[in-house]
């Protein structure tokens, strides 16, 4: 218990020298104010942006369009992935058109979306999807595929029913890929959400910080930075929390 | 299953479909024109821009931009990677820092660096840098911390210095998990250098090309500076792919 | 525990070299588990000669491994002394090379890398390294192979590199913590031959760690018969015989009969056969 305590102590410690470090570096007064501004103004703007109730509502609109988009984009990876690996048919249809599609970098698909859909909500739900479904998709593909022949013959051996099997050696088999899918989804999702505010909102996140640049705040944008990093922190580990529990016979 | 070519046949009919609605889409006039662009408007975009050298300028200069960026975050990474696995004080003073600064999604450092640094050159390779330093540093960090026990004890017994230690033992033993690292970062890289030449405009490149057809509702230009990103993409990925078989030729085929 | 007294062995040897002389003296260490004081080697006298072939039989937990970590230098924390020709043992040295049980060659490098990797710090003038390469691949019969990787070798093959990459520094200690423990029964008895024919041209004094008792008394002309917790000798048993030896010998066989005993605790071995057959469900 206090092992774990000091453990955590020493690795708060080097962040807590950094920002020792960045407060001093600010009030020597050599940087000018669009530049550098001290650690304290920073959370002094955070606390603001907390009580005028800007923060909340930035956050809130970039964790909707996030949920939408990353429940709608990882069902439909899980649903894709799972046919793919399971249909010979399916394969031969949607193999090399999804293979092709995997090769354009996620961000080179927002200009083309944006004609198609405006920059409203659809679009960057849409967008966040899309940032979602390939790597989830991808992770549940081999993940199905991937499932060990031996452990399906014992099945045949102790002659299964597909409901056991499937309860009992499928899904159990493929939670782990596709939990590693769904975290990649989830910090791809975040980035591209992020990347999209930046380009066409008028709220958000990213909008926040792209309007505190143009406002040359830099504590508005840094507060953005520091919020967004938080929420990349927690999406992280919620996940690997998630895959911890249901995956414990993993490493035992 | 066993005769290919009605397979790939088969995998065309998607694509096809596809296009056959695009067609009706654009048939159908209005607004939707705009955003559904003939095929043949498409293809004669391509034809124009490459015969005019500007697809190929783009290419060269997003490639040479994201192949800067991934010398610059690669080599940063590996060296913080090197110094984190093998010094212990390095490791507890970077490594809390590396991990709570890797949380920030990357292009939300953009308005920051935006302040700081501009949105030229410098910017964008920073950004790119990142991209890949982040993976990088785990790879090799894993890579050599985890190099197993019984071929440490080798290098006891043989006398090795830190030199040779280093050099014949915990390099080549992380070999497979920097080459994995290196991977994620080519990937991470080339998407940040679309992202960065997007968000900032100015400078050149497929994605600045896009950022503009983008504004100038040019459905075209888009589409064809996806399909050569996607192209030089999978080239490199796949050269890569080549050169990380060679280097690990000695793990025969590993499970 | 001490060593029961020692009538000299009679060594195939003809010419005993001069180096080679490893004596053990009140060697005794314990791990720390969970606070506590475990030991794992208790009281070891044991002194070999130089050009002797020792094995060291026992169940497991008794030690065994443990105790060729200690000589070959790689854990230098234990009571007692452990001295080669007469010097204080303080850590690894070239003049003592040890084959483990799985190869432990580096995956990344050919054999002859591998090999070679062995003579990185030794006086051996650079010149000569590839000839001294060359002969010990010959030695393990391995030639033709120089340029595989080791995941293109079979464990026998594996193994005898290994065996060669202990060889090339000429050390004048070898230790074989189970060099042949992960071999299917037939390469096993051919590496065994190998072996002894090996060990028969280098002279080099051999401790032999091993769980087969056949093996030992093969190869050895001592075998020390190791007690579990904590790990000391409970027997040594002398093999008068010349090498090569013939597997079948009678000899063998008996000790055999009698270390196995020993070891399991059971009574003599031909009562064995009058257990009754398991009755048909």
């Amino acid at each position: 218990m206090s092992a774990r305590v000091i453990a955590f102590g020493t690795a708060l410690l080097p962040p807590l020298l950094l920002v020792g470090a960045w407060q001093i570096a600010s009030s020597t007064g050599l940087f000018p104010p669009q530049i550098l501004v001290s650690p304290a103004d920073v959370a002094g703007t955070i606390a603001e942006l907390v009580r005028n109730g800007e923060l909340g509502s930035h956050l809130g609109d970039s964790l909707f369009r996030l949920f939408w988009g990353f429940g709608i984009g990882a069902l439909a990876g899980l649903a894709f992935g799972t046919a793919l690996a399971l249909s010979r048919l399916f394969e031969a249809l949607f193999q090399p058109l999804f293979q092709a599609a995997r090769q354009v970098p996620i961000l080179a698909f927002i200009p083309m979306l944006v004609l198609l859909l405006g920059i409203e909500e659809g679009f960057k739900i849409t967008v966040v999807a899309v940032a979602a479904f390939f790597p989830v998709a991808l992770a549940t593909f081999d993940g199905v595929r991937g499932i060990p022949k031996g452990w399906l013959e014992v099945a045949r051996v102790y002659r299964t029913p597909f409901p056991s099997l499937l309860v009992r050696i499928l899904i159990p088999a493929t939670v782990p890929p596709v939990l590693t899918g769904l975290r990649l989804g989830l910090t791809r999702a975040w980035l591209v959400l992020v990347a999209a505010e930046l380009l066409a909102a008028d709220n958000g996140i990213g909008q926040m910080m792209e309007m505190g640049r143009q406002l040359f705040r830099i504590d508005v944008v840094l507060a953005g930075v520091i919020v967004s990093g938080l929420i990349g922190f927690a999406l992280d580990r919620g996940v690997k929390l998630f895959e911890r529990r249901y995956t414990r016979w993993r490493v035992a | 299953m066993n005769r290919p070519l009605p397979r790939i046949a088969l995998g065309l009919i998607v694509p096809a479909l596809i296009l056959v609605w695009w067609t009706v889409q654009s048939n159908a006039g209005g607004a939707r024109a705009l955003a559904f662009v003939p095929l043949g408007t498409i293809a004669a975009t391509f034809a124009d821009l490459a015969t005019g050298g500007l697809l190929l300028g783009d290419a060269l200069t997003t490639l040479s931009r994201a192949v800067t960026g991934l010398l610059l975050g690669g080599i940063a990474g590996i060296a913080l990677g090197v110094a984190m696995a093998t010094l212990r004080p390095v490791d507890r003073l970077v490594g809390p820092i590396y991990h709570a600064v890797r949380q920030v999604p990357l292009l939300g450092w953009l308005p920051l660096i935006g302040l700081w640094l501009g949105n030229g050159e410098s910017a964008k390779l920073l950004i790119i840098g990142l991209a890949a330093f982040y993976p990088t540093v785990l790879g090799t960090y894993e890579g050599i911390a985890h190099v197993e026990r019984r071929y440490l004890d080798v290098g006891r017994v043989y006398g090795f210095g830190a030199v040779q230690r280093f050099r014949h033992l915990l390099l080549p033993a992380a070999l497979p998990l920097i080459l994995t690292g290196i991977t994620q970062a080519i990937a991470f890289a080339w998407i940040a250098t679309i992202g960065v030449e997007i968000l900032l405009g100015a400078g050149g490149g497929l994605g600045a090309t896009m950022g503009i057809a983008q504004a100038q509702q040019r459905m075209d230009i888009i589409l064809v500076a996806i399909a050569v990103t996607a192209l030089l993409g999978f080239a490199i990925n796949h050269l890569f792919a080549r050169l990380r078989g060679h280097l690990l030729r000695w793990q025969g085929n590993p499970a | 525990m001490t060593a029961q007294p020692r009538i000299q062995p009679q060594s195939a040897a003809t010419d005993a070299p001069a180096s080679g002389a490893l004596t053990l003296s009140a060697l005794s260490k314990r791990f720390a588990i969970e606070g506590r004081a475990l030991p794992v080697l208790d009281g070891i006298d044991l002194s070999v000669r130089p050009g002797e072939f020792v094995s060291i039989v026992g169940a497991s937990g008794c030690g065994k491994s443990t105790l060729l970590r200690l000589i070959v230098g790689l854990d230098t924390d234990y009571s007692g002394e452990i001295r080669l020709d007469g010097k204080r043992i303080t850590g690894t040295s070239l003049d003592r090379g040890i084959v483990f049980q799985d190869h432990r060659l580096f995956p990344w490098m050919t054999l002859e890398e591998n090999i070679g990797l062995a003579l990185l710090n030794s006086e051996i003038p650079k010149e000569q390294r590839a000839r001294i390469v060359c002969e010990h691949i010959a030695l393990v019969n391995l030639t033709g192979f120089e340029k595989a990787y080791p995941h293109q070798l079979s464990g026998g093959m594996a193994q005898r590199a290994a065996i060669a990459r202990a060889l090339v520094t000429e050390p004048t200690l070898l230790l074989l913590d189970e060099p042949l423990g992960a071999l299917d029964a037939l390469t096993r008895v051919h590496v065994q031959t190998e072996l002894q024919r090996i060990w028969m041209r280098q002279r080099s004094t051999v401790l032999m760690v091993t769980h087969d008792v056949e093996e030992a008394l093969y190869l050895g002309d001592r075998v020390i018969v190791m007690a579990p917790n904590p790990g000391r000798i409970r027997r040594i048993v002398d093999v008068d015989l010349p090498h090569p030896r013939d597997r079948s010998s009678p000899v063998l066989h008996r000790l055999r009969d009698e270390i196995l005993a020993e070891l399991t605790g059971a009574p003599d071995p031909e009562n064995l056969v009058r257990f009754p057959a398991q009755e048909p469900r």
